[in-house]
C-alpha cells in the first residue's frame, strides 16, 4: 500500500528557500521605523553626564517652553525602582540621592511631539552629580586584582574544579603561563534599537519593536511598572539584525518608554540613532584571562589552571551568566584531569556589557586556542598533531564531569578541516618572521578547534520547559493552514524558514500552507528566548512534536468523518486511509475549523531525565549538547607596512542535523565574518570621559566585501537524536574560534606571539619593534 | 544629538550665477559639491549652515581638459570619472589610484576633487596626489580668478587659501612625462576607510640618478605635506639601497604625527618611512 504513494519530499536537509525573503528584498516588509501610531510622543532619554557620582537633582531648565513635553524620572516610576536581571541592583531611572554608575546611565525621559523637540529639550534638562572617582576600564580592575585582590570588587564569582590541580602541576614536566586580553565588540546590527510603548484603557501596555526575547520584558518590569506579567504585553516587528544585542537590553528600553508612556497617557516611541546606540547600548565584555598550564614532554596535559574576568560594567544584568558560558568553554575541548578555572565579573563605571553571539565563549577560546597553539610550540610539535592528540572525544570527562556522548563530530570536523585546508603543507610555507624563497609578504596559517555547549547552561532547559504550539488556521488568502506559535523569533537567522521546513516535514503538508506569524505574547507561548544557539535545537524540537501533535489530532478526526473509524494518514497534504477515497488536508481543516473551534498540537520540552547539574558547585552536565567546529585561516602580513590580509578560512563544523544547509552556510559566513572583525579591526575603547571613543561608524570599524576572505564551509552531522530532527547549536559556533586561528596565523607569519585582540597593524608593529623607528 | 534644520539651497544653472550668489554676504552659502562631506557633518552635530550654494554639476567646473603639458581638471569632477578617464590615468596615475580608494562606489560617484580640496582633512585622500604635480588650484570670483599653488593652498588644519567670495573652479596639473609615480594608502580596513598614513610620489630617474622628486604624505600633519627634507636629500643621488635606507630614516624623523581614534604616532611615524621606501624602491 506505502508503495503506490507518492515518494515525500522531506524539506529537513534542503535548501528550502527563505520565507521572509520577498518581504525584505522588495521591501514590504514594515519594520518599527515603517509603522504610524496616532498620537505619538518620541522619547529621548535623558543621561548622566558623568560617569560616577551621587545624583542631586534632575531640573528642567525654567527658560525653556515645557508645553505639551513630559518629563519623566525616578519618581515617576509607579512602583519599585529596581528592573530584574539576574540580580536586583539596577534602578530603571537613577533616583536622586542615589549613586550613578556609569557615563550616559538613564535618569529621566523627555517625550515630545517630534524627535527633534524631543532632543531639545532633553538638552535643557540639568542634570547634577557630586562626582566621584571611577574606575573606567578593565585594565584598571586586574591591576586591583593582581595588586590587591581584597579591593577588587566582582559582582560575581564561580569556580569549575575538577581533580587536584596541586597533583597535575607535580605531574608536569614542565608549565606554560600566559595573559590574553579582548575589547569590547558592538553588535551592530543594521536595525538601531528602537520600540514604541502604547498604554491601554485598562492600564496595562503594549510594547513593540525590534526585541529579540519579547517574554523578558513580560517578566522583569513587574516591579517598576507595578503591572502583573499578564498586563505587559509585548510584540515583535520584524528584527534588522540582533546578535545578542536585543536580548537584554530592550527591557530597559520598555522601562524607560514605559514610564514616559504612562505618565503622558501616549504611546511613547524610543529609536535610537547610530551614535547613541552605540555609545549607551551593551557590548561584548572585555576579557582577561590568565593560563597556567602543566605538560608532560609526550604533551599530555596534566594541569589546567584559568583565571578568567570579564568586564561587566557597571550592573550584573545578565553577566553571570556570560561568565559561566565562558568557563565552561575555558578546558572543554582537551583531556586533561586536572583542572581549576575561577570565574569573576568585574564592575566597571561603563555601560554594563550584555548579549552578544558567543557569549562568554569567544572571549574563553581566544585564550585556550591561543595557549595550546603556545604549548605545541613548546613542545616542538605541530598544532595540528597536538591538537589531533589532545582532543576530547566521546566518554573523555569534561571539566564538570560531563561524559561526552556519541554525538560527536569534534574529530572529524579538526581532521576534514585539516584536509581540505592542506593545513600540513601549508605550515611548512609559513614565513616565521622571515621571508621565504618567492614570498613578498609573511605568510601564516593558523588552526582553532572548540565546541560550543547548545542551548541553555547545566539544567536551564529541563527547569524552563520551553512550550509550543501549532494549529488550524486561516490563513491570509483565507484558506486552511497551520500557524506555528512560538516566542521564538527571527531577526535574519532564518528561523521562520527552518521552523517551516520542520512543521512542514511533521505533518506532510505543503509548507506554502504554514505560517509563522511574529511573536506576541498574548499569543504564543513562552518557548524562551532567541538565545544561546538553543532555537533549532529545542524549540526546532517543540514545533515538531507539537506538529505531530496536531497532525494525530487532524488524523483522527478524518479517520471518523471520512473513513468510518479506519485509520487515516496525513500526506502530501491529503489525508489517507487504507481503501478510502483520499481526502484533501483543507477539507478536513475547515470541518475542524468550523465544528471543534479549530486544532491546536502542543509540545513542552524535556531534558532526558539523567541529566544532572548542580549550580552551586558547577559539577554534571553542563550542557545537553555540544557543536564542534575546526577552523583554519590563512593571512598574509605586509612587511612593508604591517597590514594584515585574511586569504582563506576554511571552517567545519558539526551543528547536528543541518536543517537547512544554505542558510547554515550563510550564517557561518556571517559569525566568521563577525569574528574576522573581532580579531583585527573592531576596536573601542573608554575613554577618560567615560564615553566610548569609537562611537561611530566612520570610527568603529567592522569588514566590508573587501576585508572578506575566501570561505571554505563544510559541516559534518552528528544529530542530537533526543531531539528531533536532530539539530546542536549553530547560531554562535562561528563567531567562536576565528579570532585565535587568526593569532595563530599571525604567529605563524612574525614569529611572535599577540596576546591581545584585535591584533591592528600598528600591534604587529610593536611587536616587530619594541624600540620605535627604523625598518625590520 | 542629531537635529534636522532647515537649510536654503540654492542651485545656480552657471558658475557666473553661483559667483554672483557668492559675491554678496547676504546670499552667500556654504559650498556644496557632492555633499559627502557635509552631510555627514551636519548629521554629527556641526552647526547646520542656513544657507549653502550647490556646485553640482555646473558645466563650466564638471569637465577634463587636456592641455600640451597638463590637465585642467574642473572642481565639480567625482571621483569616478577620474578613476574611469583614461587620460587621468596616462598623466597622473597616482591621482587616478587615489580617487579609487575614497570611501567606495557611491561616495566615489557623488564626492568631487574640488570637495576633497576644500574640506582640507588632512586624510583627503586626493590631497598627497595633487601635491606631487607641482600644480595649482584655479580660483574664481566676481573679480576674476586667481591661482594658488597646491603646496600653499592647505595653510592650517582644515584651512584653504580661499576668500568666502571665491569658488574652487579647476586644478591645473602638469602630466607626469617620463616620471614615475606612486600612491598607497595605508587604510583602517580595505574599502570605506580613512587612511591612517599615505604617500604619493613623482619621480623622475634619468641616467641612473633622481632628476626630480616630489613626495608628498596624508594624514600625519595637519595638513597634507610635501617632504622637502628627503626631497632634497634624494635629488640628484642614485637611489641605491644605502639611500633608500637614509630616504626611509629621515622621512620618519621629519614627521610629527598624532596618536588618534585611527592609529597611533608611532605606527604612523614608521609608516612614513616605509612609504617613503615604497616609493623609492624598484624605480
Amino acid at each position: 500500500m506505502a508503495k503506490s504513494l507518492p515518494r515525500i519530499r522531506r524539506l529537513v536537509g534542503q535548501p528550502f528557500p527563505r520565507v521572509d525573503a520577498d518581504g525584505k528584498a522588495r521591501g514590504t516588509t514594515r519594520y518599527l521605523a515603517d509603522r504610524h501610531y496616532p498620537g505619538l510622543r518620541h522619547g529621548v532619554v535623558v543621561r548622566s553626564p558623568v560617569p560616577r557620582g551621587i545624583l542631586k537633582a534632575v531640573v528642567p531648565d525654567p527658560d525653556f517652553d515645557w508645553t505639551g513635553i513630559v518629563l519623566a524620572t525616578a519618581k515617576d516610576i509607579p512602583g519599585i525602582n529596581v528592573v530584574h536581571m539576574h540580580d536586583r541592583t539596577m534602578p530603571l531611572l537613577a533616583e536622586i540621592g542615589g549613586e550613578i554608575r556609569y557615563r550616559g546611565e538613564p535618569v529621566g525621559v523627555v517625550a515630545a511631539k517630534t524627535p527633534e523637540l524631543a532632543a531639545a529639550a532633553a538638552a535643557r534638562v540639568r542634570v547634577e552629580v557630586d562626582e566621584l572617582p571611577p574606575l573606567l576600564t578593565l585594565q584598571e580592575a586586574v591591576a586591583t586584582f593582581k595588586s590587591a585582590p581584597a579591593r577588587f570588587d566582582s559582582m560575581k564569582n564561580q569556580d569549575i574544579v575538577k581533580g587536584d590541580l596541586a597533583h597535575g602541576f607535580a605531574a608536569a614536566d614542565e608549565i606554560l603561563e600566559a595573559e590574553y586580553w579582548a575589547g569590547h565588540q558592538e553588535q551592530l546590527y543594521l536595525e538601531n534599537q528602537g520600540l514604541v510603548v502604547v498604554p491601554q484603557k485598562d492600564g496595562s501596555i503594549l510594547a513593540e519593536g525590534s526585541i529579540q526575547c519579547p517574554y523578558f520584558p513580560v517578566h522583569e518590569l513587574n516591579d517598576p511598572l507595578k503591572l502583573p506579567p499578564e498586563k505587559i504585553r509585548v510584540r515583535q516587528t520584524p528584527i534588522g539584525g540582533a546578535f545578542g544585542g536585543k536580548e537584554e537590553y530592550p527591557t530597559m528600553l520598555v522601562g524607560y518608554a514605559a514610564v514616559a508612556a504612562l505618565k503622558s497617557g501616549r504611546p511613547v516611541k524610543i529609536a535610537y540613532e547610530r551614535h547613541e546606540d552605540i555609545l549607551f547600548t551593551p557590548k561584548r565584555h572585555p576579557v582577561w584571562s590568565r593560563y597556567k598550564v602543566g605538560f608532560k614532554k609526550d604533551g599530555t596535559l596534566t594541569a589546567i589552571e584559568c583565571d578568567f574576568i570579564l568586564d561587566g560594567g557597571a550592573y550584573l544584568t545578565i553577566s553571570d551568566v556570560v561568565m559561566f558560558r565562558g568557563i565552561l568553554h575555558c578546558a572543554v575541548a582537551y583531556r586533561c584531569d586536572h583542572v581549576t578555572i575561577r570565574g569573576k565579573v568585574a564592575r566597571t563605571h561603563s555601560v554594563p556589557c550584555g548579549a552578544f553571539r558567543g557569549f562568554g565563549a569567544p572571549q574563553a577560546i581566544w585564550g585556550i586556542e591561543s595557549h595550546v597553539d603556545a604549548i605545541a610550540a613548546r613542545l616542538g610539535k605541530t598544532p595540528d598533531a597536538y591538537r589531533l592528540q589532545i582532543h576530547a572525544r566521546p566518554g573523555d570527562r569534561t571539566p564538570t564531569g560531563q561524559i561526552l556522548s556519541k554525538e560527536n563530530g569534534a574529530t572529524d570536523c579538526l581532521r576534514l578541516a585539516l584536509r581540505r585546508a592542506d593545513f600540513a603543507r601549508k605550515l611548512k610555507q609559513c614565513s616565521r618572521g622571515r621571508l621565504l624563497k618567492g614570498q613578498k609578504k609573511y605568510y601564516g596559517v593558523g588552526l582553532s578547534f572548540f565546541a560550543h555547549g547548545a542551548a541553555f547552561t547545566g539544567d536551564g532547559e529541563a527547569k524552563f520547559k520551553a512550550k509550543g504550539r501549532v494549529e488550524l488556521a486561516l490563513l491570509d488568502d483565507g484558506r486552511p493552514g497551520v500557524d506555528i506559535r512560538v516566542s521564538s523569533t527571527e531577526m535574519g537567522q532564518g528561523v521562520h524558514t527552518v521552523f517551516t521546513q520542520i512543521a512542514a516535514d511533521a505533518l506532510d503538508l505543503d509548507p506554502a500552507r504554514i505560517r509563522f506569524p511574529l511573536a506576541d505574547t498574548a499569543l504564543v507561548p513562552n518557548s524562551g528566548p532567541t538565545v544561546a544557539s538553543r532555537t533549532t535545537m529545542v524549540v526546532g524540537n517543540v514545533v515538531h512534536r507539537a506538529a505531530l501533535d496536531l497532525k494525530s489530532q487532524i488524523e483522527a478526526f478524518a479517520a471518523l468523518r471520512h473513513f468510518r473509524g479506519a485509520a487515516a494518514r496525513l500526506r502530501g497534504s491529503r489525508l489517507v486511509a487504507q481503501g478510502g477515497k483520499s481526502v484533501p488536508f483543507a477539507k478536513v481543516a475547515r470541518e475542524m475549523l468550523a465544528e471543534l473551534g479549530g486544532a491546536s498540537g502542543f509540545f513542552q520540552f524535556e531534558l532526558p531525565a539523567d541529566i544532572r547539574w548542580d549550580q552551586t558547585t558547577f559539577k554534571g552536565d553542563s550542557y545537553p549538547g555540544y557543536s564542534w567546529s575546526a577552523n583554519v585561516a590563512e593571512i598574509e602580513i605586509d612587511p612593508l607596512t604591517c597590514e594584515i590580509a585574511v586569504k582563506r578560512v576554511c571552517a567545519v563544523l558539526d551543528i547536528g542535523r543541518v536543517v537547512n544547509p544554505v542558510t547554515a552556510a550563510g550564517q557561518v559566513e556571517g559569525g566568521l565574518t563577525q569574528a574576522l572583525g573581532y580579531a583585527l579591526l573592531e576596536k573601542i575603547g573608554t575613554g577618560p570621559n567615560g564615553l566610548y571613543d569609537a562611537a561611530r561608524l566612520q570610527t568603529y570599524i567592522i569588514p566590508t566585501a573587501l576585508d572578506v576572505p575566501e570561505f571554505d564551509v563544510k559541516f559534518v552531522e552528528y544529530p542530537y537524536s533526543f531531539a528531533p530532527p536532530g539539530a546542536k547549536g549553530l547560531g554562535e559556533l562561528p563567531m567562536d574560534g576565528l579570532a585565535p586561528a587568526i593569532a595563530n596565523a599571525v604567529a605563524a607569519a612574525i614569529g611572535v606571539r599577540l596576546r591581545r585582540l584585535p591584533i591592528t597593524p600598528e600591534a604587529i608593529h610593536a611587536a616587530l619593534h619594541p624600540v620605535s623607528g627604523g625598518a625590520p | 544629538m542629531k537635529t534636522t534644520e532647515h537649510i536654503d539651497i540654492r542651485c545656480p544653472r552657471t558658475l557666473a550665477e553661483a559667483l554672483r550668489l557668492q559675491a554678496d554676504e547676504r546670499t552667500r552659502g556654504t559650498l556644496l559639491a557632492g555633499g559627502t562631506d557635509l552631510m555627514v557633518q551636519w548629521a554629527s552635530g556641526v552647526p547646520t549652515p542656513v544657507r549653502a550654494t550647490s556646485v553640482w554639476n555646473l558645466p563650466e567646473i564638471s569637465a577634463i581638459e587636456v592641455c600640451a603639458d597638463c590637465l585642467e581638471i574642473g572642481a565639480g569632477v567625482t571621483h569616478a570619472f577620474l578613476v574611469d578617464c583614461t587620460q587621468v590615468h596616462r598623466h597622473l596615475p597616482a591621482l587616478a589610484a587615489a580617487a579609487a580608494t575614497v570611501g567606495a562606489a557611491q561616495i566615489q560617484a557623488r564626492g568631487t576633487l574640488g570637495g576633497n580640496a576644500a574640506n582640507a582633512s588632512p586624510a583627503g585622500d586626493t590631497a598627497p596626489a595633487l601635491l606631487v604635480t607641482g600644480g595649482s588650484v584655479v580660483l574664481a570670483s566676481v573679480s576674476g580668478t586667481r591661482e594658488v599653488p597646491l603646496d600653499r593652498f592647505w595653510t592650517a588644519y582644515r584651512r584653504i587659501d580661499a576668500r568666502p567670495d571665491e569658488i574652487i573652479v579647476a586644478f591645473r596639473l602638469p602630466k607626469k612625462g617620463k616620471a614615475q609615480e606612486r600612491f598607497r594608502k595605508i587604510g583602517t580596513r580595505r574599502a570605506q576607510a580613512i587612511s591612517k598614513v599615505m604617500a604619493a610620489s613623482r619621480i623622475l630617474v634619468e641616467k641612473g640618478r633622481i632628476q626630480s622628486v616630489a613626495i608628498a604624505l596624508g594624514s600625519i600633519a595637519p595638513t597634507p605635506v610635501r617632504l622637502s627634507e628627503v626631497e632634497a636629500l634624494l635629488a640628484g643621488q642614485k637611489p641605491t639601497p644605502a639611500l633608500i635606507d637614509e630616504a626611509e630614516k629621515l622621512a620618519q624623523a621629519s614627521v610629527r604625527p598624532i596618536a588618534d581614534i585611527r592609529s597611533t604616532a608611532e605606527y604612523r611615524r614608521w609608516a612614513s618611512g616605509r612609504l617613503v621606501r615604497a616609493a623609492l624602491e624598484n624605480l
